[in-house]
């Protein structure tokens, strides 16, 4: 639908001027350097407007969006309203976050000074939160495509939070947590397979072969277990973060390890 | 909400279009919402009075989209529309005084009703302004109905719009009051409305009742 539009003057005032980004030829806007060696800058000479998107040929479509480009495009109306939301909904989502894991910091270390313990438990998250804007928006859209299926649809209904076993149901991944590019999307793929399992009934899965789509992963692609120390993500060449132990991250608050809570609470309970 | 469709005036419409309609304020999904903006777009661009039923009829489809779905298809398809219609409105307005009221109207009362995380739709902030200054040029003062318009749509949304950008305001209404002052050829009715909105922005957005009598009462001296 974008396509329609050609530039006009009036457009040139409306719009978005970072979209005209093409150089000379129809790939060069791919390319870091220019055929001199340079690095290359945005130039106003565009070819054609067409040309002028930055698109992916992998590029996915959600499942129930219209049909309007979300990578190159994004001066439509439709899309400015869009980002905008997502943009004010990830700074609230930060601040909610940031309260969770505040509290959950200041608990944890009223219970550690009253039990005289030292834990070894890696209370800092709140200093080690995502902050990029352009990071959290691109992951909160992974994350909305996930949401957005009928499979998660059917999962929240089925298996209410509280039921929700670390390891069998999926977890929605963390966005603010640091995390490598590469071991992020990694996350999100692990996650969306395992919705899969809640496919609606053509498809024929049920709970019970869940187990079958994670054998079917290969192996190989997960190096690194995360055990709930956010340090070690991205310590790993090919680090595969999955969140068994940290159920917290579903709440996105920092408990450390329940275990290590309960251990820390049991003298005290004399 | 249950509304009668009635409430939406939208006998004007044949009775397929009428029935598509209906299905779009329930169920909105199942549709093809892009005719169905479509739909209404045109309509609005035709019957200025339309536009502000349209609006609301936008507003409850969006609502029913995020209900079912969390979709935001229609609003998407609303939108763009609205935009292909802005970058040819200088075309429009020389075609049809009237589909450039209706669309400003239209296009102002989408703004007013169509909020995101209750705050007004931010792509729509500058067109609309765009619009009221074209409204505000010496030209378009000539026409009463221009002056109509842009007096209703700053009485609807002036002080949500004063919110998101004062300096823009102020633009806007020194060129009101250029217009007020220097054109030659404004109509008494324009000249009135004109003096009206300046009193009523000074004002705070809003007349004294001592002005109020003045421009509303029909018990004349």
């Amino acid at each position: 639908m974008s396509h329609r539009y050609r530039a006009t003057r009036s457009d040139a005032r409306v719009s978005d001027l970072k979209h005209r980004s093409s150089g000379p030829s129809r790939w060069s806007h791919c390319r870091k350097r220019g055929i001199d060696g340079s690095l290359r800058t945005h130039s106003d000479e565009d070819v054609d407007d067409g040309l002028s998107d930055s698109r992916h040929s992998s590029f996915t479509t959600p499942e129930s969006a219209g049909p309007v480009s979300r990578c190159g495009r994004s001066s439509d109306w439709g899309s400015q309203v869009e980002n905008e939301k997502m943009r004010q909904d990830v700074h609230r989502d930060m601040q909610r976050y940031r309260r969770r894991i505040l509290s959950a910091e200041v608990s944890q270390r009223e219970r550690k000074a009253s039990s005289g313990s030292s834990g070894s438990c890696d209370s800092r998250e709140g200093e080690n939160i995502e902050t990029d804007e352009a990071v959290l928006m691109r992951r909160q859209k992974q994350i909305g495509y996930g949401k957005n299926t009928l499979a998660y649809d059917r999962y929240i209904k089925e298996v209410p939070k509280h039921m929700r076993q670390p390891g069998v149901h999926p977890k929605t991944p963390n966005k603010f947590r640091k995390y490598s590019r590469r071991s992020w999307d990694q996350q999100i793929k692990l996650w969306r397979v395992k919705l899969h399992a809640w496919d609606p009934p053509a498809e024929g899965s049920q709970e019970n072969t869940l187990s079958d789509n994670i054998e079917e992963l290969d192996l190989e692609d997960i190096v690194d277990i995360e055990l709930d120390f956010p340090a070690l993500a991205d310590s790993q060449n090919a680090s595969t973060s999955l969140p068994v132990h940290s159920s917290s991250a579903e709440d996105q608050d920092c408990s450390a390890t329940p275990v290590k809570i309960q251990k820390t609470e049991e003298p005290n309970m004399a | 909400m249950e509304n009668s469709s009635e409430d939406y005036r939208i006998q004007s419409f044949d009775v397929d279009t009428q029935k598509l309609l209906k299905t779009a304020l329930k169920d909105p999904s199942s549709l093809d919402l892009e005719k169905v903006s479509n739909i209404i777009v045109d309509q609005s661009l035709k019957d200025p009075l339309f536009s502000k039923e349209a609006a609301r009829i936008c507003y409850t489809i969006v609502q029913a989209e995020a209900k079912q779905n969390n979709g935001t298809v229609f609003r998407s398809h609303l939108l763009n529309r609205l935009q292909q219609e802005f970058k040819e409105r200088e075309q429009m307005r020389k075609r049809s005084l009237q589909e450039w009221v209706g669309y400003v109207t239209f296009i102002c009362n989408v703004f007013d009703y169509i909020k995101v995380n209750n705050m007004s739709m931010v792509a729509l902030v500058l067109p609309v302004y765009e619009c009221l200054m074209r409204l505000a040029e010496p030209d378009a003062l000539l026409n009463e109905e221009e002056v109509e318009c842009l007096v209703l749509q700053l009485h609807r949304i002036g002080e949500q719009l004063e919110e998101v950008s004062s300096q823009r305001m102020d633009e806007l209404f020194f060129l009101l009051r250029d217009g007020f002052l220097l054109e030659e050829g404004l109509t008494f009715m324009a000249r009135l409305l004109l003096l009206e909105i300046l009193e009523f922005r000074a004002g705070g957005w809003m007349l004294s009742s001592t002005a109020h009598k003045y421009y509303y009462s029909e018990i004349a001296d």
